[in-house]
């Protein structure tokens, strides 16, 4: 299969991802109406559904391990924090999961969990697995955003507790992405010898020049680089809420 | 007379045996920041004496084609020095002494959180700078470079003991580095006067503050390395011996996560002290403050993600290469945020031309330059030609000199009034200012084109090319205009500090608080704080009828000083094991034959962390019998404490034992080098938290809590004990249980 077929032919039309987002937007306006931020919401199923049925959900599917991992970071940090912006103001969750020690496992737990060999390799084969993670990791990431990005300001973290939050985060995120690059041996032994289901894996190989050592090597440096530069965009947006908050400051040194 | 000194005191004091003992121990054993300051600044101050002459020996012997005046081996032998003294020795206690001498009356404190940390950490200094210089005389200068690549490093290639020298002369600085950084975040977060809070913070300050922590990720991970490179040296590991297993690439990675950083911890004091002059010169505040202080933030993360634009010609493979051309143009965004903002301050003020604004100016035109050849370099295609041209040496010099002396040299007539009393001669400084910026600019400029034409760097000599010889000339004359500078500089300050205009409270007509008490200061800095409520505070006492807009809330928050220092220290620790336990990975992975992970006994290994675990708990139940003033119990818990974490320790005893018993030691392979310096390490950290609690069982013997103390320090001890065990989860989990689940 050449790239430009793949590219046109391979999206997975999976029923019940459609069906789940369709329902999920006629609930949300159902729920919320004109009071929510429907754009946001727009957005987050529009990443979802790219997440899921573009043909990078076809290569992280047991090719690319790489692709996997913009799948990943798509279903941790871009959709739930679109979910939870898209909430209305007056939306407001009360249950111990909303601790902040909690988000943050969450968060960085996400990650790590995620990448034990067993786990990678199961969610990249079974579907089961694989729909299990997705819902876990929606579910994460939305306890990690929670702290951030809640509707009301009092659930938020304060901005200098919140840099706190997300700098740790991101150095525990960087660890592992370090690991990915550095380690010789593969994470996720499935996509070392892909099942060439599609006909796709000479043109990976040959035409994209991805051999499997590289293909984990730009997995690991997607988990540290771009990752850490969406909780440094984040950490800058605290700094901006601090600057203008009237209220009076809050240090969590 | 305003607390200035005259010529004839100085000669009382330096004649007279009772006033010259009472200064020496007045000076010797001070611990008052401002002192403290100044010292460290004389230290800089004579290295940078020594580091100049360094380089104008290796310019002498550049000059010429196929020039014989030093040795090749000499020569390698004064490029090193040269670096690490210019990079340890001058730029960082140079700006560490303002940092020292300004930051705590920035603020409104009586001095930095702990003065006798600061006292051990400037000692440091000079310590290490004679520890480096000595190895001259101990059998041979380190001839390796600044960066000290493995494996020329190592013994079977450097077999004198220079390395020895300057590896220990480094960790020395480094600790004094992050005792320094330690405690300028607890001044600013728990020293900071009435009304001043975290908002409010003049950038010099805030710049400082957010370089500490820059300073504590960045600096542990540079000692860890240095361990590994002694471990090798006087142990016989093989951390970075390709040949028994090690990595040469590894002390690469572990140089420049701490060499980039390095970079910004030594250019944002810089950025600071620019911050602060060119809104006093240009008489309009600094423009989109938020903006500039935001990106800051955004320098300290992106430095610790870009160090392998350094490695581009180390081969790491496309996929890295575009990650880090990528993070390193990157990161030429919130520099040119700053850059933007320190000319739109300028634009539309009435612009003072005095000295220190001359410096800003010449900094600002120059520092752009180099930032416009670092973005050169972040491209690897560019690279890969360039990197070991001349053109990389002009590059960096253009930074460190170009931006971070030029800053300096404004730096100093601007707080020397502070300082001393006494203005500096304006018509001296011009001198100075014009002498520097014409040789800096004659000997750094043509670098850039020399490197173009192929001239590579770390070469004693080369042959006569045309074009090479007048270039090099050039560039050496250049030297001695810069040299002819430094004297006026020096005899500026000499003359200045007895002779010169007095120069009042605030001469400058500048806003912030250092400038609100006397010059110099009185012992405890302030006698009367005066009301702040928004960025400038003296404007606004200038100007009642129209002040600043109040910032945020006037209510400030100062956390309990000892906690926060001990977790600022513990976020360093965190830097220096995540380094060993990741090069331990990095062994782990590439399994070699002989003793492995599969021959430690953990069984017995888990019966002795129970100890340790179970020690935080009896701590916890000392602090809560402290609470409660229950002196025996207190006592008791504490004694468990103590006697749970020596039984960990006897245990690791053991293992050791056996270990060599059995013939394994750190130098049989891999597995046992980074076993033996992990677990080592931790062992040691151990010992000291065990030392710091017999201590306070000592005090509580004593009744030294008996009465209405605080339990804080208690507390922090506390903290480290705790973290200690932290870590030991961390190893027990790499080193014991993950081999167990291949």
């Amino acid at each position: 299969m050449t790239t430009y077929q793949f590219f046109t032919t391979a999206w997975t039309w999976n029923s019940i991802v459609l069906l789940l987002s369709a329902v999920a937007v006629l609930g949300y306006f159902f729920t919320f109406g004109k009071r929510g931020r429907p754009l946001y919401f727009v957005g987050a199923v529009v990443v979802f559904l790219f997440a899921l049925i573009s043909p990078f959900s076809a290569l992280a599917n047991g090719y690319l391990f790489s692709a996997h991992m913009v799948q990943h970071i798509l279903l941790v940090l871009i959709v739930p924090a679109l979910l939870v912006l898209s909430l209305p103001q007056s939306f407001s969750l009360r249950s111990p999961s909303t601790h902040p020690l909690i988000g943050w496992i969450a968060g960085v737990g996400a990650m790590w969990l995620w990448h034990a060999p067993t786990l990678c390799n199961a969610a990249a084969t079974s579907r089961t697995v694989s729909a299990i993670q997705t819902t876990s990791l929606l579910i994460m990431g939305t306890l990690f955003w929670w702290q951030l990005l809640a509707p009301r300001e009092e659930q938020r973290l304060s901005p200098l507790a919140g840099i706190i939050y997300l700098f740790t985060a991101c150095t525990a995120c960087s660890v592992l992405g370090i690991i990915l690059t550095f380690a010789p041996v593969s994470i996720c032994p499935v996509y070392q010898h892909p099942v060439d289901r599609l006909g796709m894996l000479s043109t990976i190989r040959g035409d994209w020049g991805l051999t499997s050592d590289r293909d984990q090597q730009i997995g690991g440096l997607l988990m540290w680089v771009p990752m850490c530069a969406i909780y440094a965009t984040a950490i800058l947006a605290q700094l901006a809420r601090w600057h203008s908050s009237p209220q009076p400051e809050q240090s969590n040194a | 007379m305003n607390g200035t000194t005259t010529i004839e005191e100085f000669k009382e004091a330096v004649l007279d045996p009772a006033k010259r003992r009472h200064y020496q121990l007045a000076w010797l054993s001070t611990v008052d920041h401002k002192r403290i300051g100044v010292l460290y600044m004389l230290t800089g101050l004579v290295f940078f004496i020594v580091g100049g002459v360094e380089a104008l020996f290796i310019r002498l012997q550049l000059a010429v084609p196929n020039n014989h005046l030093l040795h090749p081996d000499t020569f390698n032998k004064l490029f090193t020095l040269h670096g690490t003294t210019m990079i340890f020795l001058v730029a960082m206690p140079l700006l560490f002494g303002f940092v020292n001498y300004v930051l705590p009356l920035q603020i409104g404190a009586r001095d930095m959180a702990f003065p006798r940390l600061n006292a051990f950490g400037f000692w440091c200094q000079p310590f290490g700078g004679i520890l480096l210089h000595f190895s001259i005389l101990a059998g041979g200068a380190p001839a390796v470079g600044w960066f000290s690549y493995a494996p020329l490093s190592e013994t079977p290639y450097s077999s004198t003991p220079g390395i020895d020298y300057w590896a220990i002369a480094i960790f020395v600085l480094g600790l004094g580095t992050i005792s320094f950084a330690v405690n300028t975040i607890t001044t600013v977060i728990s020293c900071r006067g009435p009304g001043m809070t975290m908002r409010r913070l003049p950038l010099f300050t805030w710049m400082n503050f957010i370089n500490s922590f820059l300073i504590l990720i960045a600096l542990p991970v540079l000692n860890a390395g240095l361990a590994m490179l002694l471990i090798d040296r006087q142990l016989e590991g093989h951390f970075f011996l390709p040949f028994r297993g090690g990595s040469a690439v590894l002390w690469q990675h572990i140089f420049w996560a701490f060499g980039h950083p390095e970079v910004y911890i030594v250019v944002l004091p810089a950025f600071g002290m620019i911050s602060e002059m060119i809104p006093v010169f240009s008489r309009k505040p600094i423009f989109g403050y938020e903006f500039v202080a935001a990106s800051t933030v955004a320098i300290v993360v992106l430095s610790s993600l870009v160090w392998g634009h350094h490695m581009f010609t180390v081969g790491m493979g496309r996929p890295m290469d575009l990650f880090f051309i990528i993070t390193s143009m990157l990161i030429a965004i919130p520099t040119g945020v700053k850059v933007l903002n320190w000319s739109a301050t300028m634009f539309g003020g009435r612009v003072r031309f005095d000295v220190p604004m001359l410096f800003c100016i010449a900094f600002l035109i120059q520092f752009t330059f180099a930032g416009l050849t670092g973005v050169s370099h972040a491209s690897a295609a560019l690279d890969w030609q360039t990197k070991n041209s001349y053109y990389l040496v002009a590059h960096f010099h253009f930074v460190f000199v170009g931006a971070i002396v030029f800053a300096m040299l404004g730096a100093l007539p601007y707080w020397f009034p502070k300082m001393s009393g006494r203005m500096m001669s304006e018509s001296l400084g011009r001198w100075t200012f014009w002498l520097w910026v014409i040789g800096f600019n004659m000997t750094f400029i043509i670098q850039h084109v020399l490197g173009l034409y192929g001239m590579p760097r770390r070469i004693f000599t080369y042959p006569d090319i045309p074009g090479w010889g007048w270039m090099n000339m050039l560039s050496t004359i250049g030297v001695f205009f810069m040299g002819a500078g430094s004297l006026v500089l020096l005899w500026n300050i000499a003359h200045s500090f007895f002779r010169g205009r007095v120069a009042g409270d605030n001469p400058w007509n500048a806003w912030t608080l250092e400038w609100a008490t006397t010059s110099p200061p009185p012992h405890e800095n302030f006698v009367a704080l005066p009301p702040i409520h928004s960025r400038r505070p003296l404007w606004d006492i200038a100007n009642p009828d129209r002040p600043d807009p109040v910032v945020g809330d006037d209510q400030v928050i100062l956390p309990d000083h000892n906690k926060t220092g001990i977790l600022a220290f513990i976020f360093s620790e965190v830097g220096f094991f995540g380094t060993l336990i990741l090069a331990y990975l990095y062994f782990y992975a590439h399994p070699q034959a002989g003793p492995g992970p599969k021959g430690l006994d953990v069984p017995r290994t888990l019966i002795f962390s129970v100890c340790l675990f179970a020690s935080s708990f009896t701590f916890w139940r000392s602090e809560v019998a402290l609470t409660k003033q229950r002196r025996g119990s207190m006592l008791g818990w504490l004694g468990l404490t103590i006697a749970l974490g020596g039984v960990f320790l006897l245990g690791q005893v053991n293992e050791y034992w056996k270990l060599f018993q059995t013939g394994v030691d750190l130098s049989t392979n891999m597995f046992s080098t980074t076993f033996f310096t992990l677990t080592g390490f931790h062992g040691l950290h151990v010992l000291i938290g065990l030392i710091v609690l017999l201590i306070f069982l000592w005090l509580a013997w004593e009744g030294d809590f008996a009465s209405s103390r605080p339990g804080s320090a208690f507390k922090a001890a506390g903290y480290y004990w705790h973290f200690v065990d932290v870590v030991w989860v961390f190893v027990l989990l790499t080193v014991y249980i993950l081999p167990l689940m291949r």
